[in-house]
């Protein structure tokens, strides 16, 4: 419904041939690669034309007797010959046109992706800007009235996906210890800014010869409270492209999300007394208080819906398919909640993605995990993507009026006010901050201050017949966006280059790290009390020891409640290298990713079986056959995956993550005991006896797991010389001097390392079958090799340079 | 033992200010207070008169009264960088925690802070206080100890020949590093971390859990292979992490 109305609300319905004619012939320029894309739109190009010029109405009397619509229309019954095929284009307009704009945004996303050349200078949504101005400027063309960006749409509906995905994925610890800098930005920053703006523009328009007497004092400060709030979804689209450093990027985005509140008080405000006229003390002091009340109670409506969400996902964990839809839904109600007594819905839609997070993240289940992040990022980024399309569209609709002077003051005036702002501001935030704000850090601060669409939905919003110059506005503030998008986001990379600022460290949390963390907190909190000073530390100590002792009890179900967070990271990273590991598919890192199919050589490390069984073979043969069974075995393997990860039911570890975890350590530990004592692992060849069985048993048992986790506890290294030792062991096991490794867990992954490319040899040709049967052939695979292996002095002599 | 201080001094020449590091080796028995190598310091910092903020009034002769009472004052402020204020108020904190009224801090004075009660490591951070073999606290180690954790100021002048300041980076993490690494051979050994990390879990893991854990860790930090952390490893691991700021107090801000 609501692009729907996006494209046609406020246009008429005859505009649509030109419309998708548009469309197809940009899809079609833009993507003559993406053929099957086109076809779709070619196909709804025709008929939708033929409907709509040649009356929609008597093909919806055509199509009467097969419709719908029968009932409405009994009386003009016409007798047709083939009643049930029939032209109704007016049944599907409405979402088939959504369908068409969202394919024509991700087409374009796609497009851009394909040159890299291109967006590697110019930001995405420059780009997207352009595409839309095309789109409108073809409208145009044809002879019809582009689409405006509605308002109520693009509040409702585009931007409560981005702020959500910002929200949910809010890095929590750099946006609270710069909580207060933040604040400083977004308040008395935007109010600096409006004021400022609203004053000097006043100041202008009372030259005389500009034409702009009639503009009053409030309609400048409305004008000015509405250009002067940063805009997120525009600071998020040049912030993620650039990679700089944590800090500057929460500041800057940040500030962005919580000087809504103010932007909207100060809207609301100015918008209520230019229709009064007046504006008394008591107004003034009225509306701080509304500012409180916007701010607070965003905050608070938002956090009520997360602690909602997060206690309704306690109970979920027999329904795991909806899990996902209860973040969104609740995230969304949140933010409807606020809007409907006018508080910040972007306040409560980040607090309450904010306050669910943690809860739900420990209840839901991690496939349930990915699919959140997966919506939101796909979400976010269409909605993106529509807004930027849909401003380049709007401002060849508009109605525009173009006055020189007030456009230039304007952009003038955002610059100066944004950088007297930023400077003045930190001079005063530095005398309280530990780490100071360098001059480099103000200047991408105030540079990164884009305007965007929420500016214009405001000004769209705004009330002709109390706003006269609201054309004149809208085209001031295009104008602000297109400069501050334009210019500053296609220069602010080659400056955040030129100036050398910090970039981010493209790097995930190390357990170490997460540690010592935890440590230096407790000593600083340690501290501080001993310094007799209640400070950040001991406050956020008391506050992770309420948490810790009444919240995570009602909200997190079962044993997690009680898992302290270093577990929690623990588990998280293990489970998260491991994915990551099946997802490349041990493309790269081969020698360490192919005992993913760990057997029961885990625990009995031996020589491959492949040079058991064809022991004269070459050793350059033997590498060529090693070669094709790796190529082969990585397809089966990503088809075993596949098939996996689409049915939910196929979960046997998902539950008892927990304790596999720990018996897969114990294993390594087995391991590591049984590779010293060499003995125990020569299996006599003529006994399958019951040790081996078990422990066959054993390993397959442990194996969904194993074939998992395994592999990263090798690939985890992070010395460079891993990998090359453990090729040269692959290609040529006897090498003695390939082992120059010095911890045991070295040792561990080296022996497994030739012995688990050998269990892939025999598990070829039933990779891809039936799970279960998969399973029965593998049992026996692993009795007939320990039936096949050669005895206790083969193996000895063979084990010899993996020994210690 | 034998410690060595070093200040960077601001000095004011011919109306200008200039940048002059300077660095005094005070050699001072640990815990001892009132130490007679003080006059050398002393001399330095008549000769040179501060310009950093409050410091040159106190020099000049004009202290607070609290200041007064502190022995060598001066040379404290300067070795630690602390302000007046904040020195007059560790001194208060330091008599209110002295129940004995000795001038000396002992174990039991720390341990009877309530707040530090529910600290999991707090018999470590009680114990970074004390020098080896010593039982009591005086005034000036516990500043000096507690200026670890002072922010970093960048517009003190640095220089290569200088002893680093004791709240430098890396200084922190020395101290840091001290409270894990407790039989202090310069290396974090997997039973030390396990012992960190059961206090800091406060028990509710099994030890297989721990132990995976500790593990990891060592696994991951360890880059010589000795399967115990070393200083240079923890500072390695510890990269990208703000330490001028995670270690960092603000005092009376």
């Amino acid at each position: 419904m609501a692009l729907g109305r996006l494209a046609l609300g406020t246009v008429g319905a005859s505009r649509r041939v030109s419309l998708q004619r548009g469309l197809l012939f940009l899809c079609a320029l833009v993507l003559l690669l993406l053929s099957e894309a086109v076809e779709p739109l070619g196909a709804s190009g025709s008929p939708g034309g033929a409907g709509d010029s040649s009356g929609g109405s008597h093909g919806l009397q055509k199509g009467c007797e097969a419709d719908v619509t029968k009932s409405k229309h009994p009386t003009n019954r016409t007798k047709k010959p083939f009643p049930v095929l029939s032209f109704d284009y007016e049944h599907v307009k409405t979402p088939f046109e959504i369908s068409l704009w969202v394919l024509l945004a991700s087409l374009m996303k796609l497009g851009f992706h394909l040159i890299p050349r291109l967006s590697s200078i110019v930001p995405e949504s420059c780009l997207l800007i352009v595409v839309g101005l095309l789109v409108g400027g073809l409208i145009k063309v044809v002879g019809e009235t582009p689409p405006v960006l509605d308002s109520q749409v693009f509040f409702l509906f585009l931007l409560p996906p981005i702020i959500l995905d910002a929200g949910y994925f809010l890095p929590i610890r750099p946006f609270s210890e710069n909580l207060g800098t933040i604040l400083m930005f977004a308040v008395v920053g935007t109010l600096w800014n409006s004021f400022f703006m609203g004053g000097l523009l006043y100041g202008v328009c009372q030259i005389k010869g500009t034409d702009l007497n009639t503009v009053n004092l409030l309609a400048c400060l409305l004008f000015g409270s509405i250009i002067s709030a940063v805009d997120p979804v525009a600071v998020l689209a040049v912030f993620e492209e650039i990679h700089i450093n944590e800090l500057l990027h929460i500041l800057v985005f940040g500030e962005s999300l919580l000087n809504d509140a103010v932007t909207v008080v100060l809207y609301h405000l100015f918008e209520e007394y230019a229709g009064v006229g007046s504006v008394s003390i008591l107004d003034v002091f009225l509306g701080v208080v509304c500012f409180l009340v916007v701010a607070l109670g965003g905050v608070l409506v938002g956090a009520f819906y997360g602690i909602l969400a997060a206690f309704t996902s306690r109970f979920t964990s027999h329904t795991r398919v909806i899990e996902p839809l209860f973040v969104f839904v609740y995230s969304y109600m949140a933010y409807l909640s606020a809007e409907v007594f006018h508080l910040s819905g972007i306040m409560a839609l980040i607090a309450c993605g904010a306050v669910m997070r943690p809860y739900v993240e420990a209840n839901i289940s991690h496939k349930s995990h990915t699919t959140i992040k997966y919506f939101l990022k796909m979400w976010s980024s269409v909605s993106e993507t529509l807004i930027f399309i849909f401003l380049g569209v709007s401002t060849v609709a508009g109605n525009h009026s173009w006055n020189w002077t007030f456009v230039t003051v304007t952009i003038i005036l955002c610059l100066v006010s944004r950088v007297l702002g930023v400077v003045g501001l930190t001079y005063v935030i530095n005398k309280f901050r530990i780490v100071k704000l360098t001059t480099k850090d103000q200047f991408i601060v105030a540079y990164g201050g884009l305007r965007g669409a929420i500016a214009f939905s405001l000004g769209y919003l705004l009330d002709k017949s109390h706003f006269p110059m609201r054309d004149m506005f809208l085209t001031a503030i295009i104008t602000v966006i297109f400069f501050t998008v334009f210019v500053q986001g296609m220069t602010i990379r080659p400056l955040v280059d030129l100036l050398a600022v910090k970039k981010k460290q493209e790097t995930k949390r190390s357990i170490n790290e997460e540690i010592h963390t935890q440590f230096l907190d407790h000593l600083l909190t340690g501290i501080e009390d001993i310094c007799g000073h209640y400070g950040h530390h001991h406050w956020k100590d008391k506050l992770n020891r309420f948490n810790k002792k009444y919240v995570k009890k009602c909200l997190i179900a079962g044993e997690r409640s009680k898992e302290p967070q270093l577990i929690a990271f623990y588990h998280k990273m293990e489970m998260k290298q491991a994915i990551e590991l099946v997802e490349s598919g041990g493309g790269v890192k081969l020698p360490s990713a192919v005992p993913s199919t760990v057997s029961m050589q885990n625990i009995q490390p031996k020589k491959p079986p492949s040079d058991r069984a064809i022991p004269q073979i070459s050793k350059g043969r033997e590498e060529e056959i090693r070669k094709i069974l790796r190529n082969n075995l990585q397809k089966t393997r990503q088809r075993l995956r596949s098939y996996n990860r689409h049915t939910l039911v196929a979960d046997p570890y998902e539950d008892g993550w927990n304790d596999l975890l720990f018996k897969r350590q114990k294993l390594m530990e087995i391991e590591k005991k049984m590779s010293k004592m060499s003995n125990y692992l020569t299996v006599p060849a003529a006994a399958p006896d019951s040790p081996t069985l078990s422990r066959a048993r054993l390993a397959s048992a442990t194996y969904v797991l194993q074939k998992i986790v395994y592999p990263q506890a090798y690939s985890s290294k992070p010395t460079s010389d891993d990998l090359p030792t453990i090729k040269v062991d692959l290609a040529s096991p006897q090498s003695p001097d390939s082992v120059n490794l010095v911890n045991e867990f070295q040792k561990a992954a080296t022996q497994n390392d030739p012995d688990d490319d050998g269990g892939l040899v025999m598990k070829v040709p039933f990779a891809d079958k039936d799970q279960g049967e998969q399973d029965n052939k593998k049992e026996q695979q692993r009795l007939m090799r320990c039936l096949s292996d050669p005895g206790p002095g083969g193996d000895e002599e063979e084990d010899e340079p993996f020994l210690p | 033992m034998i410690m060595f201080f070093s200040s960077p001094s601001d000095v004011k020449n011919n109306g200008h200010r200039r940048f002059f590091p300077y660095c005094h080796i005070i050699l001072i028995p640990r815990g001892v207070s009132g130490h007679e190598s003080g006059g050398i310091t002393t001399f330095f910092a008549r000769r040179f008169h501060h310009v950093t903020d409050h410091s040159c009034a106190i020099i000049m002769g004009s202290g607070d009264s609290t200041l007064s009472k502190i022995p060598n004052v001066e040379e404290l402020m300067e070795e630690t960088g602390f302000s007046p204020a904040h020195v007059v108020r560790l001194y208060e904190r330091f008599q209110a925690l002295d129940k004995s009224k000795k001038g000396q801090l002992s174990r039991k004075d720390f341990e009877s802070i309530k707040e530090l009660a529910t600290n999991p490591i707090r018999d470590r951070i009680i114990g970074a206080f004390f020098a080896q073999g010593q039982e009591m606290v005086d005034f000036h180690t516990f500043v000096r100890i507690l200026a670890h954790f002072r922010p970093v100021d960048k517009n003190r002048p640095k220089k290569a020949n200088m002893q680093e300041p004791v709240n430098s980076r890396t200084s922190k993490l020395r101290f840091a590093f001290q409270l894990y690494d407790q039989d202090n051979d310069g290396k974090i050994s997997r039973n030390e971390l396990l012992q960190v990390l059961r206090t800091m879990l406060e028990m509710q893991v099994t030890d297989e859990q721990l132990e995976s854990i500790a593990d990891r860790t060592i696994q991951e930090a360890d880059l010589d292979g000795d399967n115990a952390i070393s200083f240079d490893e923890f500072r390695k691991s510890l990269e990208k992490v703000n330490i001028d700021h995670k270690m960092s107090i603000r005092f009376l801000r």
